[in-house]
């Protein structure tokens, strides 16, 4: 590594077991350690079905207070602890502790998520790794906006609106009738999942198809399945696209193209293009086949 | 940290919950006392396990006086920052789902950008697409004509002043990336489909960047 990356921060360091100096410091550590805190007593009460509460003053002088089953009977309980009527049973009775019982649940749903969240980050770092390393002057496009020249973002802007239409004419196809304001979670995991508008990734994709919101892409409450493909579930004809089907707008990165067909056999410089044929997935609802 | 995460569900087994609570309830008493110590804040902590009819604390000797501290609270001030379990377990997952929204969101970003362009260059076409890549293709290219337009304006608005202006698209002669050779090449059978394009490029005065404002 060159040292491109800058450090973002100091990393781990021995920390004197005394009050912080820096006032700045001593706020982001309370910050990040009482998070902490609550999380270690939440897992205590997963795991081990303990009761427990937790209290913590802000330097400010804010409370922040966690309880399982709740802070104030835990501090109840406390206080009465030398009352008369005591407990008849030596040991404690645990929590509610069972497998199905909503903090269950909202467990297994976090962890599903958590999990999800890292298998997204690692795809966002790859595909950033794999543009850094495809960015240069031939690939012009792949620049971001304010690299490109003027002749180049004219003629990629042509080519774009031409585009443009394109993607509309087919979209049309599809959707006939204007969109649902809400978008349908057809999931099997159950209706806590439902409300919470998460969308389970091994959702059926014929299922996906039938539910679009097209003024919602983005949407907060969804967020589309991480598929193998480069793209969608639709494969393609691998790197051949016959003339009627074409754009025809991008003449400069064609020619460059055709150029460098001739110098690499293996076009697959982005993508593992597979040349599968048209999948079943494919559509052509005019009867005009692609042919090869 | 080595052994990640471990399954957050209830611990059947009865020797290893034992155990883990155990080790779990003296890392906690320890945390609390670092944060303690730390920010110099009161902390307290109290736990009812089911091995001890007694609950143990935080700090051992003193709690009673963040108790009283605790008691003389307004009721307000105590339910600000109160947590349940549920409540807090929500919390945690509202903010792990926008953060997954957000890669997420990036990502797909990312993906349409690299459909777009695969289009452009006819690697793909649309009409081998499924309504998800459709619409989100769609979204993407209406940003990037925005943005692709707006670069257009101040390249343009710049140019005016500058003397190395950049050669307008339609005169045939383009940038230093593209080879004229290829031009008149016939070995590929894209010859035809230049000569019609480089009648339908616009010239750029007659580009107009209000058609881009569309929404």
């Amino acid at each position: 590594m060159e040292g491109n990356m800058e450090k973002k921060s100091r990393g781990r360091q021995r920390i004197k077991m005394a009050k912080m100096e820096n006032k700045s410091n001593l706020q982001v550590t309370f910050s990040k350690r009482r998070s902490g805190l609550f999380k270690k007593a939440s897992e205590l009460n997963t795991l081990c079905g303990a009761d427990i509460a937790v209290i913590v003053f802000s330097p400010g002088g804010k409370v922040y207070s966690f309880g399982h089953p709740n802070v104030e009977i835990m501090v109840n309980r406390f206080k009465h602890i030398n009352q008369p009527f005591p407990n008849p049973t030596n040991n404690m009775p645990l929590s509610e502790v069972q497998p199905h019982t909503p903090i269950q649940q909202m467990n297994d749903f976090l962890t599903q998520v958590m999990d999800d969240l890292e298998t997204s980050k690692k795809k966002n770092e790859e595909s950033k790794k794999k543009r850094k390393n495809s960015k240069g002057p031939e690939n012009w496009w792949e620049n971001p906006v304010e690299e490109i020249d003027l002749a180049h973002a004219q003629e990629l802007l042509v080519g774009v609106e031409n585009a443009k239409k394109v993607v509309a004419d087919e979209t049309s196809n599809f959707f006939q009738v204007f969109p649902h304001p809400n978008f349908c979670v057809g999931s099997s995991s159950g209706a806590f999942f439902r409300e919470c508008g998460y969308i389970n990734p091994n959702l059926d994709q014929s299922e996906q198809r039938r539910m679009f919101n097209v003024n919602t892409c983005y949407n907060q409450n969804m967020y589309p399945p991480i598929y193998q493909l480069p793209y969608g579930n639709n494969s393609y004809a691998g790197g051949y696209v016959p003339d009627q089907y074409n754009l025809n707008c991008m003449r400069a990165i064609n020619q460059y193209q055709n150029q460098n067909q001739n110098q690499n056999q293996n076009q697959n410089q982005n993508l593992g293009f597979r040349d599968e044929g048209i999948s079943e997935n494919e559509r052509h609802q005019d009867g005009h086949p692609p042919y090869f | 940290m080595a052994r990640n995460r471990a399954k957050m569900t209830f611990l059947e087994n009865n020797t290893s919950r034992k155990a883990t609570f155990r080790k779990r309830k003296e890392g906690l008493m320890k945390k609390a006392s670092e944060l303690s110590i730390l920010c110099g804040v009161a902390v307290a902590v109290i736990i009812e396990g089911e091995y001890s009819s007694v609950p143990e604390v935080f700090p051992r000797e003193d709690v009673g006086s963040v108790i009283d501290k605790w008691d003389k609270l307004s009721q307000a001030d105590k339910d600000k920052k109160m947590v349940n379990h549920e409540k807090y377990l929500k919390q945690r997952i509202e903010k792990a789902k926008e953060k997954l929204n957000k890669v997420n969101k990036e990502n797909r970003e990312m993906e349409m950008k690299e459909l777009m362009f695969d289009c452009l260059r006819n690697k793909t076409a649309p009409c081998f697409l499924g309504p998800n890549e459709l619409r989100d293709l769609g979204v993407f290219i209406d940003q990037y004509i925005k943005i692709l337009s707006r670069r257009i304006e101040t390249l343009t608005n710049n140019q005016g002043s500058s003397s190395t202006s950049v050669v307008p698209a339609a005169a045939g002669t383009t940038s230093v990336a593209m080879p004229t050779a290829a031009m008149g090449s016939s070995s590929t059978g894209f010859n035809n489909m230049i000569e019609e394009n480089m009648n339908e490029i616009p010239n750029v005065k007659d580009f107009d960047l209000n058609r881009c404002s569309e929404e």
